[in-house]
């Protein structure tokens, strides 16, 4: 009995040891909280934010290890009372965040002597170095050009200026059978639903007439070339009045937890029909381009997956992750004392064919090159390559 | 045919131990509840919960009696090892029950004591697990799945409003960057046992798994660690292998 209680008492020391062996839980601190004392605290607090908020992680292709380990000695450098250091602190945020994936990615800042500089966009930098680059379609081409050169008599344009900034919207019919509709930016729904009439919202009430009225639809072409993404909402509110059944065009998935690889599951995404929809069959285009960004390229999307869907123009930005407050999807953008916004997608999402488009841009399934001098000379390749698809 | 060969062959080689260890060796069945929580953080993330969750757990305990008070015990098991994540007040509805199946082998020191019918014990020990399969259930809003318009004026009470719920029931895909599959940990249980006919031995018994591998690899710097940590309470039954094979020379030994 004695060499029980010997043993035993042995046995329990052995295992009072070995629960030693669990490694201890970091205090993992909301970056918001931070004091910017000095650079390395605004190094530490922009750092832990990205490793714990940036949804991509599972597809991109920095090394935020790396990063931690070339970075934290640089900027514990670095004085946050001195002009030079703090340029030279900018410099290695734009270093630091140059290869990220996420196309929606701005960083903007709240140092006064930063206050010239412009926030830092990789995927905007990476878009000015490529060889394919052209500046956006002037806006003057929808708004004029177009409805000049191309739409029949009685089309509708107009425009709207609200605090998030200038939305424009061009509608019309070509050959009375086709119908047309432009937006630079979607806010439709809320522009639609405010109490005061609005530029926006007599194009998109005249749209959705001709909709509803036109009897021998030919096709519709839906223009979200230059468009810079916007409300989510509008998907179901434009898209949604042409189907009568859900239209599944992809996945979305979240952040679930603190781990860089901590997701939910997949959540199918799709476009729910409206209540006064009506079931069109004839051809439905989109034309989009390098500067589609965001839900301009979900609708690119949501349009291809139809079945009587097509995509025309150039592939498109490449920020495809759906944005909205980091509050409700545990994950996204997030603020420090130092960093004004890092401005970053809430979710990732894939298309129907199981790949992310994010960073990459979503191809077209005719490709119809921007052309400058035909742009100059009043005409327009892609819409009329759009045009060609209908007949 | 393979099946009669082999308890034929298991038949020769317990004859050929000799009568005195196979007496030492008792195999049988044990089965369980369990309660298992995760030994973590939610960080920052706000209304973020995680939850212990029930499981079962079925085995097939070893014993090696070494001497009147010690005893060696094997039990490969199937062990479930359940938890959930929970969000609350505006985000309540939202929730992902994890159902993680482990194939486990406690190594344990079994210390008894009391009478020659009904003994306490204590186990001891060390185990081994295998992350053999995984299932996730549970509801996430969908970002594109936006409900009826909620009218101006109206309050909002929950987010699911906002983003309707999507309900899942799915297979876990593990992720080899991230999940480490193989679990070690320690076990401590106490119990009581109750010898019946010198053949059979029943026991009741409550125990505790300590998990010391973090469920993920060391994939990321300020990584906050997972470890299972599982109550279990367990009933069982253990047959003296000699007394199996060989009925009649026990009673002959009697």
């Amino acid at each position: 009995m004695k060499n029980l209680f010997k043993n035993i008492t042995a046995v329990i020391f052995l295992l009072l040891l070995a629960s030693a062996c669990r490694k201890e839980i970091p205090q993992i601190n909301n970056p918001q909280d931070t004091i910017s004392g000095n650079f390395s605290e605004v190094f530490d607090s922009f750092w832990s934010g990205m490793n714990n908020n940036y949804v991509f992680w599972d597809i991109d292709t920095t090394n935020w290890d790396r990063v931690y380990k070339e970075y934290k000695p640089l900027f514990a450098k670095l004085n946050l009372y001195d002009s030079t250091d703090v340029r030279k602190g900018y410099s290695y945020f734009k270093e630091m965040t140059k290869g990220l994936t996420d196309s929606h990615y701005d960083l903007s800042f709240n140092d006064d002597w930063l206050q010239d500089s412009s926030s830092i966009n990789p995927a905007y930098q990476r878009k000015l170095a490529s060889p394919s680059y052209h500046d956006p379609i002037s806006i003057f081409h929808f708004y004029d050009v177009i409805t000049t050169n191309y739409l029949d008599p009685g089309r509708k344009r107009g425009f709207t200026n609200t605090e998030r900034g200038q939305y424009v919207a061009v509608s019309g019919t070509i050959n009375n059978s086709t119908l047309y509709f432009f937006c630079s930016g979607f806010n439709l729904k809320t522009l639609f639903e405010t109490d005061t009439a609005n530029g926006v919202k007599t194009v998109t009430q005249y749209f959705f007439d001709k909709l509803k009225n036109t009897p021998n639809i030919t096709g519709i072409i839906l223009d979200v070339r230059g468009n810079s993404g916007g409300a989510l909402v509008d998907l179901d509110f434009l898209i949604g009045k042409m189907i009568n059944k859900q239209l599944n065009f992809g996945y979305t998935r979240s952040k679930q937890g603190n781990g860089r690889l901590d997701y939910s599951p997949w959540a199918p995404a799709f476009v729910t029909p409206q209540p006064d929809s009506r079931n069109i069959t004839a051809p439905i285009v989109i034309l989009a381009d390098s500067w589609s960004v965001s839900m301009a390229e979900m609708t690119a999307m949501a349009v291809k997956s139809l079945p009587n869907g097509h995509f025309i123009g150039e592939r498109t930005w490449g920020a495809t992750g759906p944005l909205i407050d980091k509050k409700f999807y545990n994950g996204g953008q997030f603020s420090t004392d130092y960093i004004n916004l890092a401005y970053t997608s809430s979710l990732m999402l894939k298309y129907r064919d199981g790949k992310n488009y994010e960073g990459i841009g979503f191809p077209p399934d005719i490709e119809v090159k921007y052309d400058e001098s035909a742009f100059n000379a009043g005409k327009d390749p892609q819409l009329e390559a759009a045009l060609k698809l209908i007949k | 045919m393979k099946f009669k060969f082999a308890l034929f062959a298991a038949f020769i080689c317990l004859n050929a131990i000799p009568k005195r260890t196979l007496a030492q060796f008792e195999i049988g069945l044990s089965g369980g509840y369990n309660k298992n929580s995760l030994h973590t953080s939610a960080g920052y993330r706000s209304f973020t919960e995680y939850h212990a969750r029930n499981g079962f757990e079925l085995g097939i305990p070893v014993r090696y009696t070494v001497n009147e008070w010690l005893a060696v015990q094997a039990e490969p098991s199937y062990i479930q090892k359940n938890y959930e994540l929970t969000r609350t007040h505006f985000f309540a509805g939202i929730y992902q029950k994890n159902i993680n199946s482990y194939i486990q082998l406690p190594l344990l020191a079994h210390f008894s004591f009391g009478g020659s019918k009904l003994r306490g014990f204590l186990n001891l020990g060390g185990y081994g697990a295998y992350w053999a399969s995984s299932r996730i259930k549970g509801v996430m809003a969908n970002v594109f799945n936006n409900g009826p318009t909620i009218p101006d004026g109206q309050q909002v009470y929950n987010f699911l409003q906002l983003n309707q719920a999507y309900n899942y029931n799915e297979k876990y895909a593990f992720d080899n960057r991230r999940d480490r599959r193989m679990e070690f940990g320690l076990i401590g249980g106490t119990g009581i046992e109750y010898q019946l006919n010198g053949k059979y031995r029943f026991f009741v018994e409550g125990r505790y798994a300590y998990s010391l591998s973090d469920l993920q690899k060391n994939y990321m710097i300020d990584q906050i660690p997972r470890y299972n940590d599982t109550y279990i309470v367990q009933i069982g039954c253990l047959f003296n292998i000699r007394n199996i094979f060989q009925p009649s020379q026990e009673k002959t030994a009697k």
